[in-house]
Formats: C-alpha cells, sequence, structure tokens
C-alpha cells in the first residue's frame, strides 16, 4: 500500500479548509484549529504547514481581491485538490480499519 | 463569497496614523519575510491584530503581534539566501569583456587616454614597486636576521641638535661582554680596514673591516676555509673574501699563509669567506681580529674611551624569544656610568634592528649602505600622487561618459541585472583598461629604469632594479588593485541608474550635474601639477644658489688629487714641474663636500672646552685657496705640528676679542698644547646644511691625503693626461684619482640635484597625465555641447566667447586649486627639501606664481584647442541632424 505522507498537523489543517469551505484563508484557519483543536497555534507555524501540503498538492490557493482593512494586502484563500481529498480518506480508512480491529474489551481503561 | 468574507470582518473605524500594529515589529517581518509570501502573512497579522484589538485591547494585541512576527522566523517564512550559480559567472564573465572590449574599441580617444595616462603612471609605480622589493631584501640573508640588533649613539652636546651614529665606543662591546647580560652574542667592528695587501708581487687594496671573533657567528658569512670560531681570535690574523683570496694567491684554499701589511706588518691568513653578498649593508673584501688592533693600542688609553664612539660598531645577537628590554637596560646602566665621566656631554645608546638598517633613518658614520628612510618614503609617496593622478582621469572620463553608458545599463537592469552584478561588470572593464596599461607601462619601466638609476648616485650603488619572479606577481597585484580603484567610483555612478529615468529618455541624466566629484578629481590634479612645478623651480633655484654660494674660498680651477698612501713630497716635486700648475698645497681632507674631521679643543686660560672641526693643511694651503688671513701668518715649514690658525667662530666662543689677541693663545688639542699663529676668516669647511661652527687648521703632514694643484691651462685634457703620466711613475698601482674642487662641491649636492631631476621627471608625467584627463574632458564637453556652440556661433559669438565660454569652469577650479598649491609646495620646500640646509634662496611671488600660470597656460591651450575645432566647422554639420 502507498504510504501516504500526512503529518498529524497537517491532517488537521486540510480538515479545517475543508470545513471552511470558501472562507479558508489564514486567519480563519487560524482561528478555527485554534478554537475546534484547543491549541495554541502561530500563523508562522500554519505558513509552514499551508506551504508544504501546497507543495505535496493537496492544497492549492488563489489570491483574493485587495481589501482596504487589510492595507490593501489580498487573502490568500486555500482549497483542498481531489488528490488532498483521496489522502486524507484513505488516512480516515486506515484508521477505520485500526479501530474495527481492537476489540471493545481492549479499549476499556484500565484503573489500577 | 463576497459577502461570508464581509461577515468575517470586523466593524471598526481606523485611523491609521495612531492605531496599529507595532511599527518596528512590522518592518522587522519585512525585512526578513520572503516577498512571495509577504502580502499574505503581513495581511493576516494586520487583521489578526485588528481582531485582537477589538476582543483585548491594544497592548495585549501588540503584544501577540509581536511574538507572531518572532514566530515567522522559520526557514519557510524567511527570504532565501539568493546564491549566483556557478555555471553562469563563466559566461556572464565573458561577455563582460567582450562588452569591455568592445566599448574600448568604440571610444578610441577615451580608451587611449586612459590607458597611456594609467601607463605612464603604472610604469612609475613599477619602479617604485621594484625599488621598495629591492631595498626590503637587503640583509635578509643573515640566518638571524631578526635577531640582530646594533647598538647606535645618541650625543647630546650644549647648544646642538642631537647628533645621532651608527656607531658607538668599543668600550661598549668590551663592556657588554665581559659583565652584562640580555644578549647570546655581541661584536665588535672597526670600520676603517684600509690599506694595501701584499703578496709577492700582487698588491690588493683592502677595503675591511676589523671584528671580535663573533662576527662569523652572528653573520651569516660562510666561510669556504677556515674555523668561523676561531678565525678571529688572535691577533695577527686575517679572513680574505675569494675575490681578494685570488687576487693575491691566485687560488682560495691559502688559509695559514702570510701576507704583507704596511709598514712591513707580517698577517696570517686564518679563513677565506665567501664574498658578502650584495645586499648587505656590510661589505668587506677583508675582516682583521680586533685583537691586533687591541694590542696595536695598548699603549692609547683613549682607543677604549667612552669618548671614542666614531669608528666602531657594535652588533648584538639576541636570544630566541626575547625582546630587547634586558638588552637596552644593560646598555642604559653602561652610559649612565660611563656619563658620569664626561664633562660638557653625554652620550645614550639605542637598538636598531637589522631591518630598520638599510634602509633606515640617517645616522653619521654609518658602516656601509646608507639609505635614507625619508629617500624612501618621498619616491613612494610621488609614485601615489602620479598613480592618483591618472586613476582620476578614468574616473572622470567614465563618469562623464555615463551618459553613453545608459542604456545599456537600463536594458541590463530590465532584463535582471542587479546592481551588484552591474558594478562587477564596469570593475572588470576598468581593470581590463588596467591591464591593458601594465602591458605599457612595462615597456616605459624598462626606458625608465636606466633614467631612474643614473639620477642618483647613491641609488645607483644599491639598486640595480632586477626584476625577481615575486615582483611581476606584485605587478600584477598592483594592476588590479590599480583598476578597482579607478573603476570604483564610475562603477558606482553607472549601476546606480534608475531604469525608470533611463528609459524615459537620456536627456536627464548627463545633463545633471550632481557629479561634483568630477570636478574635485580635476581640481586635484591641476593641484599636483602646479605644486611639481612650483616644487622643481624652487629645488633648481636652491640648487643653483647652493653651487655659486661664497664659500668663503676660492675653489675655482683647483684639481684635487688623492694621495693613496704615496708621500706627499715626492708628489709635489713631480707635479710642479709641469709649469700648467701655477700653486700646489696638501691637505687632510676635502672641505665643503660633506667630510668633518672633529676633535675636542680645550682654551687654556678660558678653562673652557669645545668640539673643534678641524683639517690639516700644508702652509701654501691658505694662499693656494685664497682663503684670507685676519692676523698672523700661515704655519712656517718646520713648527707646522704644534701651531693652529683659528676661525673667526672660535674666537668669538672661546671669547678671545679681536683677532690680533689670539695670536700667541694655546689651545690644548688631542692631549697637545697648540699655539695660535693665525685667524682666518670664517669659511664653510661643512655644507651648506651646516652653520659655521668653530674651527682649526692643524698642520701635521702625516694627516695628508690630499694634494690641490691650482691649474692654468687651455687644455684641461692634456695638462690632466701630464699629470696622470707623472703619477704613474710614482705609483703603478693605484688608479689616478683627481677631480676639479667645482666638480666635488656639486657632487656633494648631488642629492639636490637628483631630487631636483626625479622631481622634475615627476612634473612632466604629472602634467601630462593631468593634460590628457583635461583634454579628454574638454573633448567631452564640446561633443556634448556643440549644439548650443554652434547656435551661439550662428547668432554671432565670436571664438573668444566660446573658449571663455567654456574655460569659465576651469578658470574657478585653477583658482582654487592654485590657492591650495602654493601654500602646500611653500610649506613643503621649507620642510622637506631644505629642511636640514641653513642657507636657503628667498622664495618670491615669481617662482611660486610661475608655476601655476604655466598650469594655467597648457590648460586654456588644452581647451582652447577643442573649442577652434569644434567652432570652425561648418554650423551647417552639427545643426540638420536632430
Amino acid at each position: 500500500m502507498k504510504r501516504i505522507n500526512l503529518g498529524e498537523f497537517e491532517e488537521i489543517a486540510l480538515l479545517t479548509v475543508l470545513v471552511l469551505g470558501d472562507n479558508a484563508y489564514g486567519v480563519s484557519i487560524k482561528t478555527e484549529i485554534n478554537m475546534d483543536g484547543k491549541r495554541s497555534i502561530s500563523r508562522g507555524a500554519l505558513h509552514t504547514a499551508l506551504s508544504r501540503l501546497e507543495d505535496k498538492g493537496f492544497l492549492t490557493s488563489t489570491q483574493g481581491d485587495s481589501i482596504k482593512s487589510r492595507k490593501g494586502m489580498p487573502r490568500r484563500y486555500y482549497q483542498v485538490t481531489n488528490k488532498g481529498k483521496l489522502a486524507l480518506q484513505e488516512v480516515r480508512e486506515m484508521r477505520d480499519a485500526l479501530w474495527q480491529r481492537i476489540p471493545s474489551v481492549r479499549m476499556e481503561l484500565n484503573y489500577v | 463569497m463576497e459577502s461570508g468574507t464581509q461577515n468575517c470582518l470586523p466593524k471598526l473605524v481606523i485611523d491609521p496614523s495612531n492605531i496599529g500594529p507595532p511599527r518596528r515589529a512590522e518592518r522587522f517581518f519585512k525585512y526578513f519575510c520572503d516577498q512571495e509570501y509577504f502580502e499574505e502573512l503581513q495581511g493576516d497579522l494586520e487583521e489578526k491584530f485588528f481582531i485582537n484589538m477589538k476582543r483585548l485591547g491594544q497592548r495585549k494585541a501588540k503584544s501577540i503581534y509581536r511574538n507572531e512576527v518572532l514566530k515567522m522566523l522559520r526557514p519557510s517564512v524567511i527570504k532565501k539566501v539568493k546564491t549566483q550559480t556557478q555555471l553562469n559567472n563563466t559566461a556572464m564573465f565573458k561577455n563582460y569583456t567582450l562588452i569591455a572590449f568592445r566599448s574600448i574599441a568604440r571610444n578610441k580617444l577615451f580608451s587611449a587616454i586612459n590607458v597611456v595616462g594609467l601607463a605612464i603612471s603604472m610604469a612609475v609605480g613599477l619602479l617604485a614597486i621594484t625599488f621598495l622589493a629591492e631595498l626590503n631584501s637587503y640583509d635578509t640573508f643573515h640566518i638571524n636576521a631578526d635577531r640582530i640588533y646594533r647598538v647606535i649613539n645618541t650625543a647630546y652636546e650644549p647648544n646642538q641638535d642631537p647628533g645621532l651614529y651608527a656607531t658607538t665606543s668599543p668600550l661598549t662591546g668590551k663592556r657588554l661582554k665581559e659583565e652584562f647580560a640580555g644578549f647570546e652574542k655581541v661584536v665588535t667592528i672597526y670600520r676603517n680596514f684600509n690599506g694595501d695587501a701584499k703578496k709577492g708581487d700582487n698588491t690588493v687594496s683592502i677595503r675591511g673591516l676589523v671584528a671580535t671573533e663573533e662576527f662569523f657567528d652572528i653573520f651569516t658569512f660562510p666561510l669556504i676555509y677556515g674555523d668561523p670560531a676561531q678565525a678571529l681570535k688572535n691577533p695577527m690574523s686575517l679572513v680574505l673574501t675569494e675575490t681578494s683570496a685570488l687576487a693575491l694567491f691566485g687560488k682560495t684554499d691559502v688559509v695559514g699563509k702570510i701576507i704583507e701589511w704596511d709598514r712591513g706588518l707580517q698577517i696570517t691568513v686564518t679563513g677565506v669567506a665567501q664574498n658578502p653578498p650584495r645586499k648587505s649593508h656590510i661589505q668587506f673584501n677583508a675582516v682583521g681580529s680586533f685583537s691586533t688592533l687591541e694590542l696595536m693600542n695598548r699603549n692609547n688609553p683613549s682607543f677604549m674611551s667612552w669618548e671614542n664612539m666614531w669608528n666602531s660598531h657594535v652588533y648584538a645577537l639576541l636570544p630566541k624569544g626575547e625582546g630587547i628590554a634586558p638588552l637596552q637596560a644593560s646598555l642604559d646602566k653602561i652610559s649612565e656610568e660611563e656619563n658620569a665621566k664626561l664633562k660638557n656631554w653625554s652620550i645614550e645608546m639605542g637598538l636598531q634592528s637589522m631591518s630598520s638598517v638599510f634602509p633606515g633613518k640617517k645616522l653619521y658614520n654609518e658602516i656601509g649602505a646608507r639609505m635614507d628612510m625619508k629617500t624612501v618614503n618621498s619616491i613612494v609617496i610621488l609614485a601615489l600622487i602620479v598613480l592618483a593622478s591618472a586613476c582620476f582621469n578614468y574616473t572622470n572620463l567614465s563618469i562623464a561618459r555615463t551618459l553613453k553608458r545608459a542604456k545599456e545599463v537600463g536594458v541590463r537592469k530590465v532584463i535582471g541585472a542587479r546592481r551588484a552584478q552591474l558594478l562587477f561588470q564596469f570593475i572588470i572593464e576598468a581593470i581590463i583598461i588596467s591591464l591593458l596599461a601594465l602591458f605599457f607601462a612595462f615597456f616605459i619601466f624598462q626606458l625608465l629604469k636606466p633614467e631612474f638609476l643614473a639620477m642618483d648616485r647613491n641609488i645607483q650603488r644599491y639598486i640595480t632594479l632586477d626584476l625577481a619572479l615575486s615582483t611581476y606577481l606584485y605587478f600584477f597585484l598592483f594592476a588590479l588593485a590599480i583598476g578597482l580603484i579607478a573603476g570604483f567610483l564610475p562603477s558606482l555612478a553607472l549601476s546606480k541608474l534608475r531604469v525608470s529615468n533611463i528609459l524615459k529618455g537620456v536627456s536627464g541624466i548627463g545633463a545633471n550635474n550632481k557629479f561634483n566629484v568630477r570636478k574635485l578629481l580635476i581640481g586635484i590634479q591641476f593641484t599636483l601639477s602646479m605644486a611639481f612645478v612650483i616644487m622643481v623651480t624652487l629645488t633648481y633655484k636652491q640648487y643653483k644658489y647652493v653651487l655659486g654660494y661664497d664659500l668663503g674660498f676660492t675653489s675655482e680651477n683647483v684639481l684635487n688629487i688623492n694621495l693613496q698612501g704615496n708621500d706627499v713630497q715626492t708628489l709635489i716635486n713631480s707635479f710642479s714641474q709641469l709649469p700648467e700648475i701655477s700653486e700646489i698645497s696638501a691637505a687632510s681632507a676635502v672641505p665643503s663636500t660633506g667630510g668633518m674631521w672633529m676633535d675636542r679643543g680645550k682654551y687654556i686660560e678660558g678653562n673652557d672646552s669645545l668640539s673643534l672641526y678641524n683639517l690639516h693643511i700644508s702652509p701654501e694651503y691658505l694662499d693656494n685657496l685664497g682663503h684670507t688671513l685676519l692676523a698672523g701668518t700661515t704655519f712656517s715649514e718646520t713648527q707646522g705640528r704644534n701651531q693652529i690658525i683659528i676661525n673667526e667662530q672660535l674666537l668669538k666662543r672661546f671669547q678671545m676679542g679681536e683677532p690680533f689677541d689670539a695670536l700667541g693663545k694655546t689651545i690644548r688639542i688631542q692631549g697637545k698644547a697648540r699655539n695660535v699663529i693665525g685667524v682666518v676668516k670664517d669659511f664653510h669647511y661643512g655644507m651648506l646644511d651646516n652653520v659655521i661652527e668653530p674651527f682649526v687648521f692643524l698642520g701635521d703632514p702625516n694627516e695628508f691625503n690630499m694634494i690641490n694643484l691650482k691649474v692654468a691651462s687651455t687644455d684641461i685634457v692634456a695638462t690632466m693626461q701630464k699629470l696622470e703620466e707623472k703619477w704613474i711613475e710614482i705609483d703603478g698601482i693605484h688608479p689616478f684619482q683627481a677631480i676639479f674642487y667645482d666638480d666635488r662641491i656639486e657632487q656633494a649636492y648631488s642629492k639636490l640635484a637628483s631630487s631636483m631631476k626625479i622631481l622634475g621627471l615627476l612634473a612632466l608625467i604629472a602634467i601630462s597625465i593631468s593634460m590628457l584627463g583635461l583634454l579628454g574632458m574638454a573633448v567631452y564637453t564640446t561633443e556634448t555641447r556643440i549644439k548650443e556652440l554652434t547656435i551661439r556661433k550662428v547668432l554671432g559669438a565670436n571664438g573668444t566667447n566660446l573658449i571663455s565660454l567654456l574655460s569659465k569652469n576651469f578658470i574657478l577650479l585653477f583658482l582654487a586649486a592654485s590657492a591650495v598649491a602654493i601654500p602646500v609646495t611653500f610649506y613643503a620646500f621649507k620642510e622637506m627639501v631644505v629642511s636640514q640646509m641653513k642657507y636657503v634662496i628667498d622664495i618670491g611671488a615669481l617662482e611660486l606664481g610661475s608655476g601655476a600660470l604655466i598650469v594655467l597656460i597648457i590648460a586654456l591651450l588644452t581647451i582652447g584647442s577643442q573649442t577652434r575645432k569644434a567652432i570652425r566647422t561648418n554650423p551647417v554639420n552639427h545643426l540638420r541632424n536632430e
């Protein structure tokens, strides 16, 4: 089976982009992750992940119109590519398969 | 999508002047962020900032912003350092070279001016480099060169400048060896070991040294035969050089053989040394043992006295890895102890490293080769000045022609050349020009070389200007450096041009007269040329003045003949047979030509002692050389040894009153009481570097070295021949040495003459270079203003109007230049050329102004010729094309 090269944080980023739909750009992605993921990432860290995902071909981006409140700086909107979607599905399937093979007994928490 | 976006935006009224992200963090982010991501990231940060500000307040938002910026410092965000790829380099380099050659070929006049100017000045630079390289290679052959130091003396006498001597007392060497520490070995060398060595029929005139046994240990003068440690140990032993051994014996394996010395002394050869290398400041053709000298002077207490510091040198070898401080301490101790015994004067000792002996500071009684560091420095500085002048030309012409290259720069920039690349390109171009100039400079250098060597006897004696392999490397590096320096400003100016300006139209660039550097450089060139011309004029006048100076006696038609050890009376008898010789006298030396002899003299009545300059003369001398006796008579034949004739200065210093009062008074010199029998009018015993000091004539015939013939002849050549024949009858060994007094004086001032020649040559070079530059500028100016000039002409301006229009700027520059050049040269002349001379010409406006005027006239001629050429052509030719 082909190994899918997708890190944990990258997976979350990809999923967040999918959640946000048309409104996935730097600030919104960051806010979303910080809110749902209960983790605090910096914009710089997010940039690293997003640009790596783009390099891998899981994301594409388009430049939006320039916006006055950003001193005329345009936003960059991200979309998940088909390749990205496939990768996400594959990762999910692999996990599900593993989940299903775990007998429920073993999942019980043991307290000593 | 649009509406969604709008909803996300915080509704804020922003006053950007006041509220906003922290400026510094913003700027910092802009500085390091990759251009590609900057807009996106900066926008996001900004947006987030305003959201935060609304929720958390400005302070908190700002601190978050700063934090965010810091966290941006990661490889994915930071600008990529752009590295030039290696592949591209060679191709670009090729292109630069090609373009450089094309532009050289296209502008033949400018290239020629640049190359010729640079070549001439670089030839001077090459001279200076070769000269320096050769000087620095002196005395480097000694294995211990860095550990050898020489003891030098400074003599302090009241009312006199301290005298610096390369010599010290032999006592220094002796006491160091016996009592003190701070050195590994020490050698005492006695300077004047001159005489004839004989073996059978062979005679060799020895110009050697006498030294203690450490001589061959400290210095690297290898012995071919003999034991270096023992060779100079015993009295009456001698080490010959290869050459002198061959001349005496016809072979070099002569250890143990005996040679005859003057006065029937028998000396044993204990070693044969290789000839000392040319590049050694110590030269000899034999070395005698110091113990011989000690033996001969065992009854002469003054030999080992502290005051006898005129003839011996002491060199010390320091222990490995130690400084001079311990040795200096020992020397200070010695001089402190010995000075306590001195009256009226004191001697301090210092140390001089081997490398600073030649070239070194000016010292009296130098052991051999001497080269004043000041001479060396001034040659280097003058060369640099000429070089700078030529570099200015390149800079000026290239900057002036910025306009013509502007389009090329524009196109290159549009295609993507960065400023650094353009800088590189134009520097390469300058380097190519300077390498081209180096090629021509090398030939000019070969032409200049013999001229330079012939300029100064001193230089010729020690310097050959032979080229070592390393010197070629220096030449190449030198050319690179010149290219860099000359090309720096133009390439800066060219690469600075903005694409938008260039492409908008060239008119805006060239006319822009912001380049005041150009005027400054031309001004400096003017100043230098003027300074050179003025300096040459002044030096020439001083030279003439010195030669024509009334020395207080008549040197005309007096021929001085070196006795070379022959009997005075025999020679006088023989020469006096010639009818052309009207008067003959003898003396110990030739005054007014540099050499001076001195002794301490004590005035018995006044109980006062002084350093007295002296000269031994025969009774006829005063008359022969036209000295004026103020009182008394000259020596009588029989009593010369106990009598003296003094000068007016001595009279004054010893306060003897009127000239007649001094007659019969007693002065003790060299341990003998002597009667004053005459007083002469003051005359210049030393050169014009010295004021007239107390002086005595002594009359010991044993001291005579020269005879002075008054020659009255219409055919000097024939007379000289006759004299030489007479000489050969008496002395078959030594060549006849005769020189007219006036010529000898001229020789004595040869330093002035040679600095005049050097300055003259440089003046010529400096002027031609700056005029070449000016010509270039004039051509350029007329070319760019040709239309303006033609229109003016058509409207009725005449040639004078136009020339004055074009030269107006230059006249201002010229005035500024002369305002700088005249006082500076005046000062430099006083301080450097004649600083030691006590008798100097009066400098008037004429001397100072004439130099400036010459430069002005040449400059106007240069500009005028170009303008004339421009306005004489038919106006139509310039006006019909637009």
